[in-house]
């Protein structure tokens, strides 16, 4: 052992061995399709999100007077700030659709099963964040849509019985859209969320790697073949090429369909036209074809019986004696979500 | 070391009783420290906690103030007023009665009472238009289609007050941008124009 090793080994007391018998969890075959690598997709997306926040937040300001402003200067003016905010933006549409579809295939394989019903919640946790985090995001842009998206949903807190009108008022800063509003975005879309979020990744990969991942045969797979691999190098290597391909993909989208910026907010005038971002489509849908009360009841209902999956499911099975039960709702479920989702992408009203 | 040697004695000749009466102790000890800390950790962090509740709700800001808008004579069944105030809010002012009071007259808002968009006047319809979730409101306001009309709300009244022969309307002064310079004020031969 050289001077060098010897030193490093007193100060930091771990073997190779040890380190690899810490980190190197056999990881099941199945994780060689791509497709069940959704999990590290998002968590890829997510630090490409922290590392192109940072360089905005070099330029952003989040007053009512600039934010749209800075936005405008990182887009024309700064080096390469098209390319980075262009990154950020279709990043985050990966993120969403990475993260909802790792759910649901975590839902098709029922994976979120006992012993695994906390790291579900965990899950859902981070779905929120992600959604709260697009949101808060798109709001700071201070554009007409933004800014009438921001101002329909903190609106759409104060029908939640008891804590809405608060929430709403922590969020906004006051009882409507106002000066503070756009930094209270800011704090919570740069520091609040993302912190959250990495802690609760934190416990969701920890309890992955205690409980193992969910293990799946395949019907083609003969029997002899070695049900794992190491996750040093081979599973890593996955997590790797997927990552290379999606920045290739990023940066291709960020250079042909490079983020935009529409008209400034005008709080005195609605557009004719006013779309969310597209994960949102759904519940704007949904606003319009129910009463708001209904509308905002039946979201948290469902969103909270999502939480508690893994329970409802245990009853489910129980009563119907049926282990596809969830499939069947699920797919019902798929079929809404994109069908609602369509519908709004569609029509203008 | 006598003495050491004689607890010694004292403590191997114990009955098992006393040692379930130390045992005891020792737990109830344990407890009652560990609420005790728990107690004074509530106690010390709780009211930073509450304080930091308080810093970040928001204080009560005076942004509406009474502003001027007309002489009550001025305005007729037939002829509204599109009033906007220095935020930048338009308001459509009508009168509903033919006394010179408050009550014989009302003010409009434009913000939908659904989700906070502004509506705008549909000529061709005749009635005001939310575009977020298709809502619709009659001349008077009240909600005749989408949401809000499931929702039985009408359009927001802004609080109105005569004093002399001057009305008065309770309306926001600043707002988050500045608005759009235009006159403060124009006039409508019908009751729900738009200038």
């Amino acid at each position: 052992m050289g001077r060098l090793q010897a030193w490093f080994a007193e100060r930091v007391p771990v073997t190779g061995d040890q380190f690899r018998e810490l980190t190197n969890e056999p990881v099941p075959n199945h994780l060689k399709r791509w497709w069940f690598c959704l999990g590290g997709t998002p968590a890829y997306l997510f630090l490409v999100q922290i590392v192109t926040g940072i360089l905005l937040a070099f330029y952003y300001q989040a007053t009512p007077a600039s934010a749209y402003e800075s936005i405008r200067y990182i887009t024309h003016e700064v080096n390469y700030g098209w390319y980075f905010r262009s990154l950020h933006k279709w990043a985050a549409t990966f993120m969403i659709a990475a993260v909802i579809l790792h759910q649901m295939r975590v839902y098709f394989t029922a994976a979120y099963r006992r012993p695994r019903e906390i790291n579900w919640v965990i899950g859902m946790c981070l779905l929120m964040a992600a959604l709260m985090t697009g949101f808060t995001g798109y709001s700071l842009v201070f554009e007409q849509l933004s800014y009438w998206g921001a101002t329909v949903a903190s609106n759409l807190s104060d029908a939640v019985p008891i804590v809405g009108p608060i929430a709403k008022q922590m969020l906004l800063g006051g009882e409507e859209y106002n000066e503070h509003t756009l930094s209270r975005f800011y704090i919570v879309h740069a520091a609040i969320l993302p912190a959250s979020m990495i802690l609760l990744l934190i416990v969701h990969i920890t309890l992955i790697r205690l409980h193992g991942v969910t293990e799946l045969r395949f019907a083609d797979e003969p029997a002899d073949k070695p049900g794992h691999f190491n996750f040093f190098p081979e599973h890593l290597y996955t997590e790797i090429i997927v990552g290379l391909v999606l920045m290739i993909l990023l940066s291709a989208l960020a250079t042909i369909l490079p983020a935009e910026l529409g008209p400034k907010a005008d709080p005195q005038t609605t557009p004719e036209v006013i779309k969310p971002e597209w994960f949102f489509y759904v519940s704007f849908r949904w606003l319009k074809m129910f009463s708001l009360t209904f509308a905002v009841l039946s979201t948290g209902f469902i969103v909270g019986a999502m939480f508690v999956w893994p329970w409802i499911d245990s009853l489910l099975m129980r009563v119907t004696k049926s282990r596809d039960i969830s499939v069947y709702i699920g797919i019902a479920a798929t079929i809404l979500l994109i069908g609602l989702t369509i519908v709004e992408a569609v029509l203008e009203h | 070391m006598a003495e050491s040697q004689h607890d010694h004695d004292k403590e191997s000749s114990s009955t098992p009783t006393d040692i379930d009466d130390d045992g005891s102790r020792r737990d109830f000890l344990t407890t009652a420290s560990t609420v005790a800390m728990a107690g004074g950790l509530i106690a010390g962090y709780g009211p930073l906690a509450a304080m930091a509740g308080r810093y970040l709700y928001p204080a009560k800001d005076h942004n509406d103030a009474w502003q001027y808008v007309a002489i009550v004579d001025e305005i007729t069944r037939e002829e509204s007023l599109i009033y906007q105030s220095p935020s930048g809010a338009r308001v459509v002012i009508a009168r509903q009665g033919d006394g010179n009071t408050a009550g014989d007259f009302v003010a409009l808002s434009n913000v939908c009472p659904h989700l906070g968009c502004s509506v705008h006047w549909e000529p061709q319809n005749a009635r005001f238009f939310c575009p977020c979730h298709n809502g619709a409101f009659d001349a008077t306001g009240k909600a005749t289609l989408g949401p809000p009309a499931q929702a039985n709300q009408s359009l927001k009244q802004f609080p109105l007050q005569v004093v002399g022969n001057q009305l008065y309307i309770l309306a926001p002064l600043v707002s988050i941008v500045e608005a759009e310079p235009r006159s403060n004020m124009a006039r409508c031969s019908h009751a729900v124009r738009e200038a």
